[in-house]
């Protein structure tokens, strides 16, 4: 019950942005609403997979750790979104522009970069390359602060002049990174205190 | 540390994490998407107030409607958004407006905006021009006006006045993106053109868009319309026009040097350092837009060419 409402919950932005794309409700500039708003989205999810180990930690409540893996998955679906509506809107399917792009904007590299980075995260996203990685799979999968770190470079370097909103979205990546970065220093110096921390006591 | 918590104190986080969740969830829809309601509502049924002469005219070409044109904007006097400037256009007042001429000039003075336009708002001239945006898209827009030249002339430029200044308004009360402490836009917003450019008689005097004078978003009650220039060469809002003989500070182009240009010609050849300037998505309004290639100058080459001898790197 809880998972058909977290994959409702992703799937809405996505819903909302194509009926209104297809009803034409998305303003003067529908081709630039569906590319910034996919990659809004995509930062949003991507913030909430690096936060759930933090909140599941404080609360105590493993399910959230559960939700991690489809939260990854929808916001790897954003990120291909993002990719693929500009693309269509702003590269017409010109793959030899993608290419100049790649060369000469940067911000586009680096959002290229946190998808090819998500990448492998998605494919390896199954009960089976969780078996077979072992515990190279929980390595690989760090790969998400990378991306999340990448995603917030490409938003402040699409600034033109307002930082609010950019800037407001890089505070939260830094003030999570820092958690898991005090975390992992916590991990080195006390290992039986987060070895008590990482099991929670109870499940209910 | 190590003691035990109590169950109930897990169950009270949990509620707490779904209650942020939640509110985090509802703010950011009401900051990203909560103000859009209320423009597609403002906007319904605008657009009629245009005499059949110029209804005629403006089938011939595709002309952008009204409502993409007005709803819009970039203007960050009221915010980087570009539905910012039709949300607190509204609440701006538009008059009382002056407009203050100085520097090498024969006959300096503040004159009054309906005294500049010359003639009642409704008899002014009205040129259709293709409005080329720097971040790669365009509109077709029927200007009301008089040649900016007409203006000029009235208080006698001096032979060594080589260059004209814009300076925009600021109020900081009515445009919130002068108030915000984000933006990293100097205020006022300042613009320029050299003497040439601003005599040139495709260079217009603004007092309104699609006949209707009252547009803040368009950058009323005066701005310029510079056509062969990315569009944020002609100033909005132009409180004082002063003639120098230095080059006058521009000020995206000192925001930015690197990525906005003094001329800021239209030139598909030279891109913005973030996109390509080949080519243009032309913004016709209710979700048509067509992708077509930009011309230099704008298309308006013959006329304007002559203005820049030799290497175009150097008007850039």
């Amino acid at each position: 019950m809880s998972r058909l409402l977290l994959h409702f919950g992703c799937a809405l932005p996505g819903c909302y942005l194509t009926a209104g794309y297809l009803q034409g409700k998305l303003g003067v500039d529908p081709e630039k609403a569906v590319i910034w708003e996919t990659g809004i989205w995509a930062f949003n999810l991507l913030i909430l997979v690096v936060l759930l180990p933090r909140a599941a930690r404080w609360a105590r409540w493993p399910m959230l750790m559960q939700c991690r893996r489809a939260v990854g998955l929808w916001a790897f679906t954003y990120v291909t979104g993002h990719l693929l509506a500009f693309i269509t809107f702003l590269l017409g399917w010109d793959i030899f522009r993608l290419g100049e792009e790649l060369l000469k904007r940067s911000y586009i590299l680096v959002g290229f970069i946190a998808w090819i980075t998500l990448m492998p995260l998605a494919i390896t996203s199954t009960k089976r390359w969780i078996q077979r990685l072992g515990p190279g799979w929980k390595r690989l999968h760090q790969g998400v602060y990378i991306a999340v770190v990448l995603a917030a470079v490409h938003y402040l370097m699409t600034v033109r002049s307002d930082y609010a909103w950019a800037g407001s979205y890089a505070m939260v990546v830094i003030l999570i990174l820092s958690l898991r970065f005090a975390m992992w220093r916590q991990t080195r110096g006390s290992a039986p205190l987060s070895a008590a921390t990482r099991k929670p006591a109870t499940t209910d | 540390m190590t003691k035990t918590t109590d169950s109930s104190t897990y169950q009270r986080r949990r509620l707490l994490v779904a209650t942020l969740g939640v509110t985090a969830l509802s703010t950011f829809g009401y900051l990203r998407y909560g103000s859009r309601q209320t423009k597609s509502i403002s906007t319904a049924g605008a657009s009629t107030s245009r005499t059949d002469d110029a209804d005629a005219r403006h089938s011939q070409v595709a002309v952008t409607t009204k409502h993409a044109a007005t709803h819009y904007n970039n203007a960050y006097e009221f915010g980087w958004n570009k539905t910012d400037p039709a949300r607190h256009a509204a609440s701006f007042h538009l008059r009382p407006w002056t407009v203050t001429f100085d520097g090498l000039v024969e006959r300096p003075g503040t004159f009054d905006v309906d005294q500049l336009m010359g003639l009642p708002f409704s008899q002014l001239e009205e040129r259709i021009y293709d409005f080329r945006c720097v971040e790669a898209w365009s509109m077709v827009i029927p200007y009301n006006g008089r040649p900016l030249a007409e203006l000029l002339k009235q208080v006698q430029p001096l032979s060594d006045a080589r260059y004209v200044a814009f300076t925009s308004l600021y109020r900081p009360e009515e445009m919130p993106g002068q108030a915000s402490p984000f933006s990293t836009l100097a205020w006022p917003y300042v613009e320029a053109l050299t003497i040439e450019e601003a005599m040139h008689p495709l260079t217009f005097a603004t007092f309104g868009v699609y006949g209707d004078p009252e547009l803040p978003q368009n950058g009323m009650p005066l701005r310029i319309t510079v056509p062969w220039k990315y569009g944020f060469k002609s100033a909005k809002f132009i409180t004082r026009i002063s003639f120098t003989a230095d080059r006058p500070p521009a000020t995206w182009h000192q925001e930015t040097p690197a990525e906005y240009g003094w001329y800021s010609n239209v030139y598909p050849d030279i891109s913005h350092p973030r996109w390509s300037q080949a080519s243009e998505r032309r913004i016709l309004g209710q979700g048509q837009i067509e992708r077509i290639p930009t011309r230099p100058y704008n298309g308006y080459g013959e006329a304007v060419a002559h203005l820049y001898p030799g290497d175009p790197q150097r008007y850039w």
